[in-house]
């Protein structure tokens, strides 16, 4: 177990150190110069500043060198200073951002997961039956549906229609929890549509699965009702797989939410990196997407650990 | 099977009418309508809606900038929706467009500002004289002003913002261009400027963010500590920022102006400005009443908007500006095939204005531009438009031809070899859209081979600067927009000066480099008349070498024109005053050029 667990790290360290090298090289390939980016075009006319916001920025160093030196910093934690927004720190722009994507993330995993549940459900106990085509049939628009449509067609109908929620932008938590679900809820369930759509898929194959073992039948002998052999006995062996789904779409979401929070103007990790794209802020490209990129590892470490904790034959072999 | 086929069907027709619903406008009526006649609806409305270049634009795309007689009242909160997240909150030294002019103007007060028919007067600045020569211009401020942590506003704050303008990469180039040497002050409320050589347009330059903008130049000083808590005279102080979510300003109880009525300015008790960048959901944000205003510098959003309001019944109002800023392309004419006139001319004949402004949406919205002037600015001229060259399929083939079987073309391809060109814009699906058109007219000649490329906007932008090849770029055919609504010396002068160091050599103008000159076209008659025109302010004088100017564009076809940008702000009926504000003097204002609206003199009605 020690092993395997020191294996599954030193891999972890060996990706990590690749996502970092390969970010810092694509991001330098880039076309452009990040020092017009700072300056402008306007500002770019004068060939002396151009030099020496190049010489700030630490653009006039070899690309190794810039990159050990990024690392380095890395390691302790400093991510560096945003080219364009100067003064404001990598490593700050994360902090405030991550809680914003990790909340929309967890939201859209619950919300998934509660709508996914008596999807499955349903769609297994009464399999090739009416209520599985009509819950097959739902699944199927959700995964066939972007979610940025999704999301367009939730402001058209809770927010210009209804007038029940707002269209965008972010009210944090420290302006009240209700607030803050009220800006958070769309988004949210613009994100968990297409989640519902797999755990549900998920769930009923694996409750069909469950629904045949011998247990099940003995349990129905015994003359339990159907809902409680579905619920006590059927529903948790079937939702192991979920867990692990959970766990990865989780880390995968955290760098998927680009889409949905520009859509709807929230200030999460996305919406600063594709703002920081859009600016040539390069120091920023690389900090949040390395971050993604270890949390998103991170987390598919944690569930091999889980899965090897839960599971004796994966320890063994 | 077969329920297992019908409720597959049933739910590929849910899923169709779900996106359908979210993709589609709001303005079908679908009751009883067949398809066909929803067709024919939209031909015919296409059809009535075409306007031809030279049009009056008043009514058709320009909201009237006007007097009210409505009498304003007091408080209230305003949120505005802007296209996207400002850099930074120092005038001297982070870029500034559209957006970002939205909140400056809340917290920073100009020394001048442009009024209704184009000319500048006094903001802060009571009055301004130049000297015989334009060499310099004095300024006396207006008494009785504080800056928002209650410091008199005096002539010595002018001049200290001046070395910090100097180090400013925004405000450094201005200073150049306006010919900017030194500010002084030489009274309590008088200010000096002198320029190192004439420029009778330099009050223009005060009314902008990077020169013109007031601030204190002592909490400047550490600008990271600026930034976050900016320090102006404006008629809103800074209250938070929250990067890409919400910038809060709540009014200044001791601003200066009053309107004339006396009743204090600004009438708003609070504005705040939030970053939506997807035009879709802005839009929707005012229609919601998430926001009170969606800020707008694209044609399908007017569109969207003018179609909620006409036929959904949205309570909304559309100021609608159809200004100078023009969109189209340049060619590189240094490079081949573009430095031959026969190809510039032929590719322009073969530009439909028409089918181009269609692609891009923009029917009933844009106008089709010949020149940097929309037809209701003071400097358009009907000699220029009738001189830009028209759609002509047959003209333009025939220079093409002729480019083509020339032994000597410039390009080294055998006589008769298509020609190739690259065309390049950023990748904006409606611009997409119009270099298809353009793509598919150009090869319908057989004689040209157009690779169409698309790369983000920072990356379009430093191929055409070529900051590492002297400036000349890397761009052939390059989409780009020309001119705003600020003094024509602003965008001409630099557009049409030495683009590099040897044509500078070589026109006897050593050192006079402009990297603005992106299509890198360089005359010295035409240099001349820019240079001539900040040399008067007699009007008419300027309009002719201005109009010399246009005309030898039109000739010479360096760039090309597809239509004028139409740019809104779409507000909440009760949100008042937008076009209607007015200097200190009592002159009508500029109204929203580019969608910039001047915030302290809107109120919302009850």
């Amino acid at each position: 177990m020690g092993l395997f667990i020191a294996k599954r790290l030193l891999r972890l360290v060996a990706t990590v150190f690749a996502v970092t090298l390969l970010t810092f090289l694509m991001t330098s390939l880039l076309p452009g110069d990040p020092a017009v980016a700072v300056l402008g075009a306007e500002g770019v006319q004068n060939e002396e500043l151009l030099l020496q916001v190049r010489e700030d920025l630490g653009l006039d160093e070899p690309l190794p060198v810039r990159y050990v030196s990024w690392l380095g910093d890395a390691l302790t934690g400093d991510l560096g200073e945003s080219y364009i927004n100067s003064g404001q720190s990598v490593s700050d722009t994360i902090g405030d951002r991550f809680p914003v994507t990790a909340q929309l993330a967890i939201m859209a995993i619950l919300i998934a997961i509660v709508l996914a549940l008596p999807l499955g459900v349903l769609g297994a106990y009464h399999q090739s039956k009416w209520p599985d085509t009509a819950s097959s049939a739902v699944v199927q628009v959700a995964l066939s549906v972007p979610n940025f449509i999704t999301g367009i067609f939730l402001i058209w109908l809770f927010a210009v229609q209804l007038e029940w929620l707002p269209a965008s932008n972010w009210n944090r938590m420290s302006n009240g929890l209700g607030a803050n679900l009220k800006t958070a809820i769309l988004p949210a369930t613009a994100l968990a549509t297409t989640q519902m759509a797999i755990f549900s898929r998920l769930v009923r194959s694996d409750m069909i699965a469950t629904l045949q073992e011998n247990f099940i039948l003995a349990a129905k002998a015994k003359g339990l009702s159907n809902k409680f052999v579905l619920l006590r006995h059927a529903l948790r062996p079937s939702s192991l797989s979920l867990m692990t789904i959970v766990g990865i779409n989780f880390g995968a979401l955290l760098g998927g939410t680009v889409v949905i929070e520009t859509l709807f103007a929230i200030p999460g990790l996305g919406f600063r990196l594709i703002n920081a794209i859009s600016q040539r802020d390069i120091m920023v490209i690389q900090g949040i997407t390395v971050f993604v990129a270890v949390v998103y590892v991170l987390i598919n470490t944690l569930v091999d650990l889980f899965y090897v904790a839960i599971d004796p034959r994966i320890r063994r072999s | 099977m077969k329920d297992k086929r019908l409720y597959r069907l049933l739910a590929m027709l849910f899923a169709f009418a779900l996106v359908a619903a979210a993709c589609g406008g709001d303005s079908a009526d679908d009751s009883g309508d067949a398809a066909g006649d929803d067709d024919q609806a939209v031909d015919a409305d296409t059809e009535d809606e075409v306007v031809s270049a030279g049009d009056e634009a008043e009514g058709d795309v320009d909201t009237e900038v006007e007097e009210s007689s409505d009498v304003a009242v007091a408080g209230g909160e305003l949120i505005v929706g802007l296209e996207a997240e400002i850099v930074g909150m120092r005038p001297w030294e982070d870029t500034c467009g559209s957006p970002c002019y939205n909140v400056f103007v809340t917290v920073y007060d100009k020394l001048m500002e442009s009024t209704e028919d184009g000319s500048y007067e006094g903001w802060l600045f009571e009055s301004i004289a130049p000297n015989e020569d334009f060499t310099s211009w004095v300024g006396v401020l207006r008494q009785g002003v504080t800056f928002h942590n209650g410091k008199d506003l005096t002539a010595q704050s002018i001049a200290d913002m001046f070395p910090i303008q100097q180090a400013g990469s925004q405000s450094q180039s201005q200073i150049a261009a306006s010919n900017l040497a030194n500010v002084e002050a030489t009274g309590d409320y008088e200010v000096t400027y002198t320029l190192s050589q004439s420029n009778a347009a330099f009050p223009a330059y005060l009314s902008r963010a990077q020169l013109g903008m007031v601030w204190d130049a002592e909490a400047a000083a550490d600008p990271d500590a600026f930034n976050e808590a900016p320090v102006g005279t404006g008629p809103f102080a800074f209250e938070s920022r929250d990067l890409d979510n919400e910038t809060i300003l709540v009014r200044n109880p001791d601003y200066w102006m009053t309107d004339e009525n006396g009743v204090q300015l600004p009438y708003l008790d609070k504005i705040s400005f939030r970053p939506i960048p997807d035009e879709g959901t802005r839009l929707d944000a005012t229609l919601s009443g998430t926001t009170n205003v969606a800020h707008t510098l694209r044609q399908n959003t007017i569109r969207d908007g003018r179609s909620a309001r006409d036929d959904d019944g949205a309570e909304i109002t559309m100021y609608e500006f159809q200004g100078n800023n023009t969109g189209g392309g340049m060619f590189n004419v240094l490079v081949p095939p573009f430095d031959d006139l026969r190809v510039r001319q032929g590719m322009v004949k073969l530009n439909s204005q028409e089918q181009v402004i269609e692609a891009l949406g923009g029917t009933g919205i844009s106008l089709p531009a010949t020149q940097w002037f929309s037809p209701d600015s003071p400097w358009y001229s009907e000699k220029v438009a009738a001189a830009y060259p028209s759609f002509d399929f047959e003209g333009g083939k025939a220079l093409l031809e002729e480019y083509v079987n020339d032994p000597e073309r410039s390009d080294g391809k055998a006589v008769g070899e298509k020609l190739e060109a690259e065309l390049s814009c950023p990748p904006d699906p409606t611009l997409i859209a119009a270099m298809q058109v353009l793509q598919q007219t150009l090869e319908q000649t057989e004689l040209i081979e157009l690779n169409m490329t698309n790369y983000d906007q920072q990356t379009h932008i430093n191929y055409a600067l070529g900051a590492d090849n002297g400036f000349v770029g890397s761009h052939g055919a390059h989409c780009w927009r020309f001119s705003d609504d600020n003094d024509p010396s602003t965008t001409i002068n630099p557009a049409v000066a030495p683009p590099t160091a040897e044509i500078a050599e070589a026109a006897g103008l050593p050192g006079v480099v402009s990297p603005l000159n992106f299509a890198n076209y360089f005359d010295g008659d035409v240099f001349g008349a820019a240079i001539g025109a900040i040399s008067t302010d007699d009007f008419d004088e300027r309009y002719a070498l201005y109009e010399s100017i246009m005309l030898k564009i039109a000739e010479e076809n360096p760039i090309w024109y597809s239509g004028h940008t139409a740019t809104a702000l779409i507000t909440d009926d009760n949100v008042m005053g937008v076009t209607s504000w007015k200097l200190p003097s009592g002159s009508l204002g500029a109204g929203m050029p580019n969608a910039e609206g001047r915030w302290q003199q809107v109120w919302l009605a009850p």
